[in-house]
């Protein structure tokens, strides 16, 4: 084992991992909803739990992103990208991945100030739930993290190698739209 | 519109992006970025990040999630052998024959899946291979089948239905009651086409079905109880007003883990390959609402949704000429983005004009899910095409021929609910009034 394989099966396992955290949290959805429910018919109350369920919501999106675009769950049109030659096709995969890795960085950027600031002033959540924001909107930025991970990972692939390392599943397509 | 040519630069980034094939999610983010840095001088950074934390973190968004989940539990399950042998006795006798056993069966399986391709699969991995053993003519099963999945755009869970409730601020219940008749509508008119086709057309012979008894036919569509069940008590919580969408969804869920244990085809592995599918379709929708709040955002500084109504008002449009433009709009828009992204991308600019000219919001969404449904169906980049190719290894061109008739009828279903608003608005203004 060199080096190199060993740092390519820890990336692998982080997107993996960061996909299976995000599916936890769309069974602790369904937990939190059952729960509102059963409070409801019992007469009892329940606060908070809309604003729990939003934020595992948004979890469930930001961890799953790197897994969904590993295995191209990600829409794109591919019009384009089908009809050039393979040649034009490599530049223009560089180009997607380019663009796609500045804009999570970017995003990524603003969203540590943007959970910093929200620690800083102990910004408290309106709702009945007084969560601290800055725990779950840590989530939101671990997962952006991964995403921009992965696409810098593809994209160095993809200049390297020529190619991209998305497995595209049939039957997980079946599932768009 | 003042501002014409930084409007046409910005138009060009998002074409540019969007065309080149950055995906629709990343590509909005990114053209949002540009149309705050031309147009304002507020932090772009950090408006995005509180824009985009309040849509990805909203309560009415949880439907999406387990809604999935519900459809992909049952594309699990053997519902796929019931439907076709629990629909087959009752259809046998009608004009047209078997070949309703797609379109009811599609109808079904699109009240328990908001996913149109899921419906094709689950439904067309039984009859077809049945229909051609009992010599149907191939263009009616292929035919039928693309058109009849579309349903599962339209009738309730609907994938499109709630993220242009979520995008626009209506009620997702609303907008699934909304659905229903228009549904049931559409599929009434394919059965129609394909009673009369069978009539008519010289090529129509297939073979006879032996008779069942009342009882035997019972017998066989035993198995298709526990899902009309299943159905029942999903729309049932929510047109009583005892569950919210997200709610009824959460009943979906634990009912059709339920179904699919009783069935015995519950196991580890596909539960866990429903879950994780669930999770990656609603990432893959989430970024995509994700970049388009921002952009929706972003769009409101350009002044271009609010210069287009206005617009729409000088030119003094009727109704009718308004919805015949975006008819025409969405069915090009359709040849190159799917659904949903068209869906998001659009309403920013469309929804002030929609307002504007005193048009119902919940008849618009499904006025919108019916055109956008026809781009499913229609080359270059109609989902339901790619996945009958895949299922029969016919040529495209032949799969989208059979499906010309189809898309026709969704036409007239366009006029149809343009004639009828009420078909539309009636159902979801008498549901009892819920929780939430």
């Amino acid at each position: 084992m060199t080096k190199q394989h060993w740092f390519r099966r820890a990336l692998d396992n982080i997107y993996l991992l960061a996909g299976i955290a995000a599916s936890l949290c769309l069974v602790m959805i369904l937990l939190l909803i059952v729960l509102q429910m059963l409070a409801r018919w019992t007469g009892e109350v329940a606060p908070g739990i809309p604003e729990y369920a939003g934020y595992f919501m948004a979890a469930a999106s930001f961890l799953a992103f790197a897994n969904a675009l590993n295995r191209g769950s990600h829409i794109r049109v591919s019009i384009v990208l089908n009809a050039v030659p393979p040649s034009v096709r490599r530049l223009l995969e560089v180009w997607c991945f380019g663009i796609g890795t500045a804009v999570m960085w970017y995003f990524v950027y603003y969203a540590y100030r943007f959970v910093y600031w929200s620690y800083k002033f102990n910004d408290i959540s309106q709702g009945q739930d007084k969560t601290p924001l800055w725990i779950p909107q840590t989530a939101m930025l671990v997962g952006a993290v991964i995403l921009a991970i992965a696409l810098t990972d593809h994209l160095i692939h993809i200049i390297l190698k020529g190619d991209h390392r998305i497995t595209r599943d049939l039957a997980d397509q079946n599932h768009r739209e | 519109m003042e501002n014409l040519s930084i409007i046409i630069l910005f138009l060009f980034v998002l074409f540019t992006l969007l065309g080149t094939g950055v995906w629709v999610g990343l590509a909005l983010m990114g053209v949002a970025w540009v149309g705050m840095e031309l147009f304002t001088t507020r932090p772009v950074g950090d408006v995005m990040l509180t824009t985009i934390w309040s849509a990805s973190s909203s309560w009415t968004l949880t439907a999406l999630p387990l809604f999935i989940w519900m459809g992909e539990i049952l594309f699990r399950t053997r519902l796929s052998e019931d439907m076709f042998r629990g629909l087959s006795p009752w259809m046998a006798r009608l004009p047209g024959g078997l070949v309703h056993t797609n379109i009811v069966g599609c109808t079904v399986f699109a009240a328990v899946s908001g996913s149109s391709a899921a419906t094709l699969t689950t439904v067309g991995k039984m009859s077809i291979p049945e229909l051609r053993r009992r010599k149907y003519p191939e263009t009616m099963i292929i035919g039928t089948l693309a058109g009849a999945a579309t349903l599962g755009l339209m009738i309730p869970p609907s994938l499109t239905l709630i993220v242009y409730g979520v995008t626009i601020n209506e009620s997702i219940t609303k907008l699934f009651f909304a659905g229903i008749l228009p549904g049931l509508i559409l599929a009434a008119m394919f059965m129609g086409y394909v009673a009369i086709y069978s009539r008519v057309s010289s090529k129509w012979e297939p073979e006879e079905e032996p008779r069942m008894h009342f009882s035997e036919k019972l017998k066989n569509s035993r198995f298709l109880i526990p899902v009309l069940l299943l159905i029942t008590v999903v729309i049932g919580s929510m047109y009583l007003g005892f569950a919210t969408a997200t709610e009824a969804a959460a009943f979906g869920v634990i009912g059709s883990l339920l179904l699919a244990a009783t069935q015995g085809s519950l196991s580890w592995s596909t539960f866990s390959q429903s879950l994780m599918g669930a999770t990656r379709t609603s990432a893959m929708i989430a970024l995509i609402l994700a970049g388009a709040s921002f952009l929706s955002l972003s769009m409101g500084f350009t002044g271009l949704p609010r210069g287009l109504a206005d617009l729409i008002a000088q030119w003094q449009l009727t109704r009718f000429e308004l919805l015949m433009v975006l008819l025409v709009f969405y069915i090009i828009l359709g040849c190159f983005l799917d659904g949903i992204s068209s869906v998001v991308l659009t309403m920013a600019v469309v929804e002030p004009m929609i307002r504007e000219a005193g048009i119902d919001l919940i008849w618009f969404g499904i006025f919108i899910v019916v055109v956008v449904e026809m781009a499913q169906i229609t080359p270059p980049i109609g989902f339901n095409l790619f996945v009958l190719q895949g299922m029969t290894n016919h040529e495209m061109s032949f799969i989208a021929k059979a499906a010309i008739p189809m898309f026709l009828i969704m036409i007239l279903m366009v006029f149809v609910l343009i004639l009828f608003p009420d078909i539309a608005t009636w159902l979801p203004n008498n549901i009892r009034n819920g929780p939430g």
